[in-house]
């Protein structure tokens, strides 16, 4: 690609007590991304890839949490899935 | 609090990427005494070419017991909530009756493309030659038909108080303005299986679920509506695995074979407008059926639309020379004047809808001008004054007799001219002798791609006067749609209307 | 370009002609008046007489407009080309095929 600025990706989250702990780790693994409250969601951009981990999101909550939860918090989301494992979920565009 | 590490806790026995493989892979065999192509026969009409179906790849990684496990889990938080809901009266805390149109039209129009999605995805999941595809179509069609329900059961608590919820599925296949919905999903049913991902996996839940859903939830959310904004992020959170499935497609189908490219080009093009032309609804919903706005029609389209898919998702796709929808520049174009012609259109003709709609008042029209500097003061504000007036003079603006519609997208024939927004756009194509009038170019470009499709539409116009609709006057073709006393016409003085007054009547007699 | 099927791909018009057999459809679009969110459409015959077709068709739909004036003049088009229908004279005769659209714009001055 011949773009200079980074694109976003990005997801939108249901705003609940459990994501806080999500927002929050996605927040320190993310340093770059940007926070938004909207009725009923919290949508979070970050520029070209955003990581959400296993091990952040444990710390968070104080017990253990397996990636396949994040689809009990996730609204939507842009840019692509890139992987999603036993540790952690990318989220980037490929191109 | 400590968090036993890694290396302590009981070894899983296997991961997720070993998992997925053993499910989708290995339990997956090449037919021997049956040619493929009997097994699989209609993966290569479209003209589409396939070389290894293994390449398909599910980021998600969902398997059988992660799926039912976390399905369960999301109907239990909605019930939980539908049960408060109700136990609490909590529809009088809805910010207004009028909200309520909002949910009638997704009862009446979305929902039941929810069950179509539920039918079609179950036949990929049959019908797909690879493993991957069919495991996550098969979970599809099981989220679609979730998805039916838990909105049927959810709104029919509104049902128990108001109007307009009570026939929907009879409605959805015989009212005007849900022939809208109704086409455009019959238009994918009636396409081969990768059409069909393309419209429907790409185009609708990826490239406009954003602009269909969120807004829809965003609104319940902002309009003291907890149950249906509960059951949208339910939903959405399954939405966000099928536009997983819908990106994949899309790139398998590109990076399969380059001779794909156009064919996957021209589909993009088709229902890009298709499903744009759907959203008008939307447009409507988000600038006049809120009592409480959450964000305009211009807005939504901006951030959700521009922004995300034009400058994200196409610049990715731009690598395998695919480029955005052609006619995405008139959609772009019409964003500050959309919503308004198509409020003002179902205004007039919602004595024949099921669903209620009134003058703005003068505190949304302030919104609407300040909103919308650019049109709204200099194009529409003097037909509602004039209403106004009509109103004053004992009138009620209904149209008397039956709208023009378009050919594709079956709306009625209001859109105006790109750069004209004065000048109804008309287009007329000839088939065979026959002449055919869509309303604008995207809407002709569809149809003179595939004429033989689309004379085929059940344009209720043209019903009504073949006399398929119950009989000659309106309060036949009523009768016919389902449609009972105090589902349409004015908000203002409508039974759900007098009932609210009533009721809050009571809570403050009572307060006191 | 022809649908891409799995068989034998031809259906009929669920519109065509016959379907209203001696009638047409006939669309009136009142140009400059957004009033009217679209143009309408009405089933006539073909041997309809202008005159009968402005006063039992046009007219009650037109004057839902506080502003409509029956009396005014009107400039009417046809396939993009001027008509001056008299009264007497058939849609037929007057070259309205089914589903045409007939312009009507109120004249200035």
């Amino acid at each position: 690609m011949t773009t200079t600025t980074a694109r976003n990706v990005g997801v939108d989250i249901q705003e609940s007590e459990q994501n806080r702990a999500v927002v929050e780790a996605i927040e320190e693994t993310n340093p770059a991304c940007i926070v938004q409250h909207m009725p009923g969601l919290v949508r979070i951009t970050c520029p070209k890839r955003l990581v959400i981990t296993r091990d952040s999101v444990e710390q968070k909550l104080g017990r253990e949490w397996e990636t396949h939860e994040f689809q009990m918090a996730i609204v939507s989301y842009f840019g692509h899935i890139k992987d999603w494992d036993d540790d952690e979920i990318v989220i980037a565009w490929d191109h | 609090m400590t968090i036993a590490n890694k290396a302590s806790r009981a070894p899983k026995k296997l991961s997720m990427k070993q998992r997925y493989q053993v499910l989708t892979r290995d339990l997956d065999w090449e037919p021997t005494y049956v040619d493929p192509k009997d097994v699989f026969p209609h993966t290569e009409f479209e003209g589409i070419t396939i070389h290894d179906w293994s390449k398909w790849e599910d980021p998600f990684r969902l398997t059988v017991d992660a799926y039912c496990k976390y399905q369960a889990e999301k109907d239990k938080r909605l019930y939980a909530v539908l049960d408060g809901f109700a136990q609490s009266q909590g529809h009088l805390t809805l910010t207004d009756a009028s909200y309520l149109n909002a949910m009638k039209l997704f009862l009446q129009g979305v929902t039941p493309l929810e069950y179509q999605a539920h039918r079609n995805f179950a036949y990929l999941a049959r019908h797909l030659n690879g493993p991957g595809p069919r495991f996550a179509s098969l979970c599809q069609s099981i989220d679609e038909l979730r998805h039916t329900q838990t909105e049927i059961h959810t709104l029919s608590n509104d049902n128990k108080y108001y109007s307009g919820f009570h026939n929907f599925q009879q409605m959805h296949d015989r009212v005007w303005y849900l022939s809208v919905p109704k086409s455009f999903f019959g238009d994918a049913l009636a396409s081969g299986p990768f059409e069909f991902l393309i419209a429907i996996g790409f185009s609708f839940e990826y490239l406009l679920t954003n602009l269909l859903f969120v807004p829809f939830m965003s609104g319940a959310s902002f309009n003291g509506d907890l149950p249906t904004m509960t059951f949208g992020f339910s939903a959405q959170s399954d939405e966000s695995r099928h536009m997983t499935l819908g990106l994949e497609a899309i790139k398998f189908l590109l990076e399969q074979d380059e001779a794909n490219v156009p064919t996957v080009q021209a589909w993009i093009d088709k229902w890009f407008w298709r499903g744009y032309r759907v959203t008008a609804l939307i447009a409507q919903m988000l600038d006049y059926m809120l009592p409480r706005k959450v964000m305009s029609w211009k807005e939504a389209f901006e951030l959700y639309f521009e922004e995300q898919m034009l400058k994200g998702l196409f610049a990715d796709l731009a690598f395998y020379g695919i480029t955005p929808p052609r006619h995405v520049e008139d959609a772009i174009a019409e964003k500050e004047i959309l919503s308004h012609q198509v409020y003002w259109t179902l205004y007039q003709f919602s004595h024949a809808a099921a669903f209620t709609t009134s003058v703005p008042t003068a505190e949304h029209e302030k919104w609407l001008a300040e909103t919308y500097p650019e049109t709204f003061d200099k194009l529409y504000k003097e037909l509602w004054d004039k209403e106004r007036e009509n109103i004053a003079g004992g009138g009620r603006h209904f149209v008397r007799g039956l709208p023009q519609l378009c050919q594709v997208c079956q709306i009625p024939m209001l859109f105006t001219e790109p750069g004209d927004p004065t000048t109804i756009c008309q287009r007329e194509s000839e088939f065979k002798g026959e002449k055919f009038q869509t309303c604008s170019n995207g809407c002709q470009w569809i149809f003179e791609r595939e004429p033989e499709k689309y004379v085929q539409a059940w344009l209720p116009v043209h019903q009504i006067y073949q006399g398929s609709c119950g009989g000659p006057t309106v309060p036949d073709v009523l009768a016919w749609y389902g449609v009972q006393e105090g589902d349409s016409g004015e908000h203002r003085g409508s039974l759900d209307d007098r009932r609210w007054q009533e009721w809050h009547a009571d809570s403050v007699k009572e307060g006191n | 370009m022809p649908v891409k099927s799995i068989g034998t791909y031809d259906f009929p018009s669920r519109s065509r002609q016959e379907l209203y057999g001696d009638d047409q459809l006939v669309h009136v679009w009142f140009q400059g008046n957004p009033w009217f969110c679209a143009a309408a459409c009405y089933r006539a015959p073909k041997a309809m007489r202008w005159g009968d077709f402005w006063s039992q068709l046009v007219v009650p739909w037109a004057e839902e407009d506080p502003d409509f004036d029956p009396g005014a003049r009107y400039a009417w088009s046809l396939h993009g080309q001027p008509l001056s229908p008299g009264d007497d004279e058939t849609l037929e005769a007057l070259g309205v095929v089914h589903k045409d659209v007939i312009g009507m714009r109120v004249e200035a001055g």
